[in-house]
């Protein structure tokens, strides 16, 4: 299995195969800013640490070759991050995204680029939020019959506050594409939180939708686990991990761990 | 022995009246079978015994044994020993039938609670109710069968052992074998536990297997008629017209025009 460790923008550790070609750039006079890139050349799956315990800054590129299945995998701990994401989908390529996020503070800018035939990209975002978060994310379709689909969920308790900005851009000529994005935070406090899901679509043939949720559980969801005796707080616990774990395809081991995060922060 | 008693219940929801003066007692060891047409109350009756506070308590009183539970929240009336069967159990994404059941049966036990037993007694029923195992490990009721969904419902009835079981519909959505088998585990657990049960259906077909010792039959937010078994035949064979014909009788034409003006 392919892993990295990134300790406060800098590669700790690094284990990886022939499918992956890392290349990591320190900050410079040019480039103010660590610059991790990463091709992926063979279908595989890669994941990433991230710990910080300073605020940090990464700019993170990632290139994924044609007919290449990519599944990435990232947990990101510690203190105020900002990352900024340059993704970039060849022709009949895959990439499967999933984020576990438990930072004080973060700041995140993503671009996707399908620029393929075929290309598809699936994100799953998860974050417990306890300070200000804010994510302003673009899916740009550039070739036929592409597909996106966007999941961000967050939890929202003690301090934290999340924006969530994504749009998903689909130009002209873009037949058959496909774009999604499915926006939820289950909000625990008093903090402004904003979803702002946007779709820039110019071509007819294709499929859109958008979703964007600020609030708590549905009565019903919290009545039928009351009505069989789990008290109010348990049963709010109980459906906030699921929420957490809904949508991840993630071994058993790395859910609990990121449930027991909620745990330290709860009410 | 344990009782649930239903005085002059009058329960709204929004500005509309739905209960109407409603009576009823059910004790261990009693069926009582409520039918009546759609929307004249019966589901609203289980959720407002349960607690479901969408609905307003105009006039009247719950009682548990003899206690008054008016004001006993949804969690606090389960664990007292009430339990509901859902007409539509939800799909919650993310929350393991067995966390959930674990966690409800926890919530009842507290240090009582063993795990292996509480494995053991889930995978035996789980069995018995022809259920493949690995819904245990999934989400609730996540892509679930309508007929599974009510058999997870008789599943969690089995492992919180409940005294006072209301079943909304609960032969709704299951084939003719599915039925078979939630009618035989209902009667199963009727026998081994003594409780008193309420059913709520529109169907006769569910007391081929389930036999009630009463039948109720609601109109119009109020029970019209009483009887044994054989009255749900009845109703199977002429429908609900002819008790509703009886009832105006009894009652005078304007009031009949009042109550039945919702149907």
């Amino acid at each position: 299995m392919n892993k990295l460790v990134v300790v406060n923008d800098v590669v700790k550790e690094q284990i990886l195969d022939d499918s992956i070609q890392l290349s990591f750039v320190p900050k410079n006079e040019e480039f103010g800013v660590n610059l991790l890139r990463i091709k992926v050349t063979e279908s595989t799956r890669l994941e990433i640490y991230y710990e910080n315990d300073k605020k940090s800054k990464l700019d993170i590129w990632i290139d994924v070759d044609e007919k290449v299945h990519f599944e990435l995998i990232e947990i990101r701990n510690g203190v105020s991050s900002k990352v900024q994401y340059h993704n970039s989908l060849s022709k009949n390529s895959s990439f499967f995204s999933q984020k576990l996020y438990f930072v004080e503070g973060m700041r995140e800018v993503s671009y996707t680029f399908l620029n393929g035939e075929n290309a598809q990209y699936h994100s799953v975002l998860k974050t417990i939020s306890t300070k200000k978060e804010k994510y302003d994310m673009e899916i740009i379709h550039n070739a036929k019959h592409t597909e996106s689909n966007i999941i961000n969920h967050g939890v929202n308790v003690k301090d934290g506050s999340i924006i969530f900005n994504v749009t998903g851009t689909i130009p002209k000529g873009m037949k058959e594409s496909t774009l999604n994005q499915f926006n939820r935070i289950l909000t625990f406090n008093e903090e402004e939180c904003k979803i702002s899901p946007i779709l820039l679509v110019d071509e007819e043939d294709v499929i859109a939708n958008h979703s964007a949720y600020i609030g708590k559980f549905r009565e019903e969801e919290l009545f039928y686990l009351m009505s069989r005796g789990i008290h109010e707080k348990d049963a709010t616990m109980l459906l906030t991990k699921g929420f957490l774990r809904s949508k991840l395809h993630l071994e058993e081991e790395l859910l609990e761990q990121y449930e027991k995060k909620l745990d330290t922060v709860w009410r | 022995m344990h009782s649930l008693k239903i005085k002059h219940l009058n329960v709204e929801i929004g500005k509309k009246q739905i209960l109407k003066d409603f009576n009823l007692e059910i004790k261990s060891g009693e069926i009582h079978v409520i039918m009546g047409p759609n929307g004249t109350g019966k589901s609203t009756l289980s959720k407002v015994i349960m607690g479901d506070t969408n609905y307003q308590i105009t006039n009247g009183d719950i009682l548990f044994d003899g206690k008054k539970i008016n004001d006993l929240k949804v969690d606090e009336r389960a664990r007292l020993g009430i339990f509901l069967g859902m007409q539509m159990p939800l799909e919650i994404e993310g929350v393991s039938n067995a966390d959930f059941m674990r966690s409800a049966v926890h919530a009842k036990e507290k240090e009582e609670f063993k795990l292996y037993p509480f494995i053991k007694e889930m995978n035996e029923r789980v069995e018995k109710l022809h259920m493949d195992s690995s819904m245990i490990h999934r989400s609730i009721n996540q892509g679930f069968s309508g007929g599974e969904r009510k058999k997870n419902e008789i599943l969690q009835m089995y492992l919180l052992k409940p005294s006072i079981v209301m079943l909304d519909e609960i032969d709704s959505g299951l084939d003719v074998d599915s039925l078979k088998l939630v009618g035989e585990n209902v009667m199963e657990y009727y026998e081994k536990e003594d409780p008193a049960i309420l059913i709520v259906t529109h169907y006769q077909r569910l007391l081929d297997y389930i036999k009630p010792t009463h039948v109720h039959i609601m109109v119009d937010g109020t029970i019209i008629k009483s009887g044994d078994a054989s009255l749900a035949l009845e109703i199977e064979k002429y429908g609900y017209e002819k008790e509703k014909e009886k009832y105006r009788a009894s009652i005078g034409t304007c009031a009949v025009e009042s109550i039945l003006k919702h149907e």
